[in-house]
């Protein structure tokens, strides 16, 4: 007896643990994998929670672990949660994951024990579960009071799929409630996949027509049933889909779209192309998109004879797809058209041609482009751009000189996107002395886009910076702007020159490309600037960019501080010192709170100094209390806002403990 | 062409043949003054749409479809009262009326037949189950990320959009950025020589769940739902912290736990499609060690999930190596490559801040075509399954190999069980 209560004792003192451990696993977020190993607790020990009277919290935990761990030893005290209307749900996830009869023999023998929703959750367990023994028990719930009931029967009935399930089902169809009949037919559904996956296409199309067939079914079953009925009969199930894509009905007529895109096959292909002839314009766009997703080149001579001629819509709806479709030998017909007058259509072939895939594209468009003139010639020069096409340059070289100023612009641009290091001092000449000075603006832009994708980035900023030293004003204010799209440690320099010796021009442009510049190089320069220029615009402006690099670009806190501490005696404006105390705020660390603190003898900056002193103050107290005590003083001196002079007091008086 | 171009040709393609989606997209009884503005669209081209669960990241979502002239937005339906109010005043300042319709059930809005389509941005806990019943009721799907729960899930989701028809796209929207789309193209067509290291940045990769928090007096339903809020999630108390935190309440659902899904179904997914193999999953993970975990495809790429060593490009950042070449990049729009010859024959526009405008538009035109969107049912399944399979590996700290034919983990029965989880009544997938 006495033996007895010691275990009992003993028992009781591990459950508390094990409960503790696992309450301890659901309130703290934390690594579920470690608590699942490092805590091992046996399924008995599991099971023992579920029958005691643990709080349900602790219950649901072990409902978790038992997913993991449990097996068909746990399935009764499991199965004795399933009419408890807050753990049914917990039970249920062991139920369904843990293998082997006694689970579903108890999810079966739960069916007649309960209602409502808990039955229903139930149902879809067994569903889940493909219990083949359970469709006696489910067959009559498809006539049940309870609709969701009636529905989930229905429903893991088709998940469950056998004969006997296909069956049931399949009768159903007709003789059912009218309310439960969608329900029937997306079992009917699951059971066709079944069906088909097993390889029996005859059986599962016949149990797709009969569902698309039955009346009273809902128009989204009869169209699953629809796709399915198309699919199960492969190439035999084309007439369906033409069926479809004839049909008056918007919902039939998407099914078949996305069923053509689905079925594969070159006699699919064949028959959309035959459609495209038949259906009306408004539809031909869609079945050329249909025809492109599938990638069947088969249609490409139908879709460029669409692209050809017809209604405008059709034409650039075909002209879209050929780049999916077609090759090299689409160019010419692409250029015709891109050279006719309607211009959306020619839009759209020039679209195409920049995106039409092959290897001998390229090759071609070049051949091309020194032999074709108006239109076709600035659709090559464009495609040429577009694709950058290398082996252009000479012609585009050409083109620059050409009579057209259209064909002038197009090829200055194309060069921007192909001309390689060699010629590269074309594009620079005509920046320096340009012919055609009205078209200024396109040879500077051809000469960014150039030189910003050069490999070699500080051999081509020499070469712009020696073509500098001969240039006009103008020209030198565009080869600062390149050289400040460009970046690096030489343009850098060319701009700090600029910023601090050039005309005024220069000045203005090279100062505010040094504000917007995006690595950390550029603060040392900026600085220097900011003390050696005597106009305060320029000067201004690069102490803001200085202060900018400080506060916006990756760098570490001790870094962004020691630029505060450069620029502070550079300051001549309080707005550029409350940029300083913003740096400041935002870089708490202890070198930081002299800085504020120094700016406490402003009247004007007074009150927003004591307030970043006081944040910093915080953060660092415990590193440095006797900087901080010595600086919270300051505040209080200094006076300030209440709040502040209040969080200061309370700072010093910390500090001192 | 590229895949990013090819849509960008499909976005223009389907702006000039509109007219042509007519005949897809239900007439709508509502009057032309009632969608207020000038009209550009006809009412019969206009996709008729529902909100459900318009949370912060819901709103933005919603405010992306509102920019498109041919979407009409007609009601809402949301377990919480504020937030229904809300997204309908979005709706109705949008629509110059006061027209939208509330639900507290998504099912009260699903059973509409004017809706064509609805934006689910719940919270993860619904994504799948609120697709599924969308789907069931044949409407197309935007769903925000990440979409499923579990490897059950994910394959079921790609299942019904297969059986039922119906357009998906999940809220993956960067594979709609050019310079994310350029990055996997230089990838997937062997620029880069031959790919051997991916790396994605998952945002974390514990793996915690919900859990059962203390009772708290409950709200009323009109207020706030909490049976509807719970939905397919296992029953608890009503607490007000766990009702506040849909975004990760049962992220990864309540076995597992979110794992690596926060960033993961973003960068897993680009990390996807750079290595083609959206439709597939890695064969071998190795659990997390120092901050960094592994897998490894069946094509010999590897891989990486790491939350340090990314160059300063933004976030969400991926990164693919091949024996020839490498290319970076990130939320910034920018990208670093091995070589700017790797650029040479292509612009990419920089677009930074991982917009879903286009990504927006790209359902949109689906919609109408009845053609896959770039993060698809079939796509988004293999990438959740890919972030699913990790948070399995995290969760049970041992190394487990998968079997992306049959979806099973191989010799490792726990792995196995924990692919999916019994759903709370009367939900389903």
């Amino acid at each position: 007896m006495e033996k007895l209560n010691m275990s009992k004792l003993r028992f009781h003192a591990s459950l508390v643990l094990l409960i503790g451990a696992v309450a301890a696993l659901y309130t703290l977020p934390a690594r579920a994998a470690e608590d699942a190993n490092a805590t091992p607790v046996s399924e008995d020990q599991l099971i023992r929670v579920l029958e005691s009277a643990a709080d349900p919290a602790e219950k649901a935990m072990t409902c978790k672990r038992l997913v993991v761990y449990g097996t068909g030893q746990a399935v009764p005290a499991l199965a004795a949660l399933l009419p408890d209307k807050e753990l049914s749900s917990w039970a249920r996830l062991p139920l369904e994951a843990i293998p082997g009869p006694a689970a579903d023999a108890a999810l079966r023998e739960a069916l007649g024990k309960l209602e409502g929703r808990l039955l229903v959750g139930v149902i879809n367990s067994i569903g889940v579960r493909r219990d083949g023994q359970a469709v006696d028990s489910l067959a009559p719930r498809l006539t049940d009071a309870d609709l969701e009931v009636a529905t989930a029967a229905a429903v893991a009935l088709g998940r469950i799929g056998n004969a006997a399930a296909t069956t049931v089902l399949e009768q159903a169809l007709t003789s059912a409630p009218a309310a439960v009949r969608g329900a029937v037919a997306e079992g009917c559904v699951y059971c066709a996949e079944q069906l088909l996956a097993a390889g029996d296409g005859a059986a599962a199309a016949s149990l797709y027509d009969k569902v698309r067939t039955t009346a009273e079914i809902p128009p989204t079953r009869i169209l699953e049933a629809t796709r399915g009925a198309i699919v199960a009969r492969g190439a035999d199930g084309l007439p369906l889909l033409v069926e479809q894509l004839e049909s008056a009905d918007r919902a039939l007529f998407g099914i078949g779209l996305s069923t053509a895109r689905e079925l594969p096959g070159s006699d699919v292909t064949a028959t959309l192309v035959a459609e495209l002839q038949k259906v009306a314009p408004e539809r031909q766009p869609l079945l050329l998109l249909a025809l492109a997703d599938r990638g069947d080149a088969a249609a490409l001579p139908a879709v460029l004879e669409a692209a050809k001629s017809g209604p405008a819509v059709t034409r650039i709806a075909a002209l879209g797809v050929v780049p999916r479709l077609g090759d090299a030998a689409c160019i010419g017909t692409l250029l015709e058209i891109a050279a006719a007058d309607d211009a959306e259509v020619a839009q759209a072939a020039r679209e195409a041609l920049q995106a039409l895939p092959g290897d001998n594209v390229d090759a071609e468009l070049v051949t091309r482009l020194s032999q074709a003139e108006g239109k076709a010639r600035l659709a090559l020069i464009a495609a040429a751009e577009q694709r950058r096409i290398v082996a252009a340059v000479p012609a585009l070289l050409t083109a620059i000189d050409d009579a057209s100023a259209d064909v002038r612009t197009a090829a200055l641009a194309a060069l921007g996107a192909t001309v390689t290091a060699n010629d590269l001092p074309v594009l620079i000449t005509r920046v320096v002395k340009t012919p055609y000075p009205n078209e200024a603006a396109d040879a500077k832009q051809a000469l960014l886009t150039a030189c910003v994708r050069m490999p070699d980035r500080e051999a081509c900023a020499n070469l712009l910076i020696g073509a500098m030293h001969q240039a006009p004003s103008t020209a030198q204010v565009a080869i600062i702007e390149v050289l400040g799209a460009m970046g690096g440690p030489q343009a850098l320099g060319a701009l700090a020159a600029a910023a601090k010796e050039g005309n005024t021009d220069l000045k203005e442009t090279s100062s505010r490309l040094l504000g917007e510049w995006m690595t950390t190089d550029a603060g040392p320069v900026l600085l220097d600037v900011a003390k050696s220029v005597s106009e305060q615009k320029y000067k201004i402006r690069a102490l803001r960019g200085y202060l900018r690099i400080a506060k916006q670009i990756e760098l570490r806190p001790e870094t962004r501080v020691e630029m505060c501490q450069k620029a502070l005696p550079v300051c001549q404006r309080d707005e550029e010192r409350t940029l300083v105390l913003q740096v400041l705020e935002l870089n708490p660390i202890a070198p930081a709170l002299p800085l504020a603190v120094s700016l406490l003898e402003r009247p004007s900056l007074k009150d927003e100094a004591g307030r970043v002193a006081v944040v910093i103050a915080e953060k660092v107290i415990d590193a440095d209390k006797a900087a901080v005590a010595q600086a919270m003083q300051q505040v209080v001196a200094a006076g300030g806002t209440p709040e502040v002079v209040d969080r200061a007091k309370a700072l010093a008086e910390q500090a001192k403990r | 062409m590229s895949e990013s171009e090819r849509r960008h040709g499909r976005r223009r393609f389907l702006k000039t043949t509109l007219k042509a989606s007519t005949l897809l997209i239900a007439p709508q009884v509502i009057a032309a003054t009632a969608l207020g503005r000038d009209g550009a669209v006809a009412p019969s081209e206009r996709i008729v749409m529902g909100g459900i669960g318009i949370g912060n990241r819901g709103t933005y979502d919603l405010d992306c479809f509102l920019q498109q002239p041919d979407v009409q937005y007609v009601a809402i339906a949301d377990a919480k009262a504020a937030r229904r109010e809300a997204a309908k005043k979005m709706v109705d300042d949008k629509n110059g009326n006061q027209d939208c319709a509330t639900y507290r059930d998504l099912r009260d809005l699903l059973a509409r037949d004017d809706i064509d389509a609805v934006l689910i941005a719940t919270g993860p806990n619904w994504h799948a189950a609120a697709s599924a019943l969308a789907a069931r009721a044949g409407k197309d799907v935007y769903c925000e990320k990440p979409c499923t729960k579990n490897i059950t899930e994910s394959l079921e989701l790609a299942a019904i959009m297969r059986r039922t028809g119906r357009v998906f796209q999940a809220g993956t929207q960067r594979r709609n950025l050019p310079h994310f789309a350029f990055a996997c193209e230089l990838a997937r067509t062997g620029k880069l020589g031959k790919l051997h290291t991916i790396y994605a940045h998952p945002a974390g990769m514990a793996t915690a769940s919900s859990g059962w928090k203390p009772a708290e007096p409950e709200p009323p339903r009109e207020e706030a739902d909490w049976d509807l809020y719970l939905g397919p999630a296992a029953w608890r108390p009503f607490n007000r912290e766990i009702l506040n935190d849909g975004f990760n309440f049962e992220k990864g659902g309540g076995l597992v736990g979110g794992g690596v899904l926060e960033w993961g179904s973003h960068c897993v997914d680009l990390c996807q499609w750079a290595n083609n193999s959206d439709d597939t999953a890695p064969v071998e993970y190795d659990p997390p060690e120092n901050g960094t975990m592994v897998a490894r495809y069946a094509n010999g790429v590897t891989l990486v999930l790491r939350n340090e060593g990314w160059l300063p490009l933004g976030s969400c950042p991926v990164r693919f190596e091949g024996d020839q070449g490498w290319i970076e990049t990130g939320d910034s729009g920018k990208f670093v490559l091995s070589s700017p010859a790797l650029q040479a024959g292509r612009k990419v526009e920089e677009i930074g801040g991982y917009p879903a405008t286009f990504h927006v538009r790209d359902f949109l035109n689906c919609v109408k075509s009845r053609g896959k969107p770039l993060a698809n049912a079939d796509v988004a399944c293999y990438s959740h399954i890919t972030c699913h399979a990790a948070g399995i590996t995290a969760f049970l700290n041992r190394p487990l190999r998968y079997d992306p034919q049959k979806n099973e983990f191989i010799g490792d029965e726990q792995a196995n069980r924990l692919r999916g989880e019994a759903l709370r009544d009367p939900w389903r997938i």
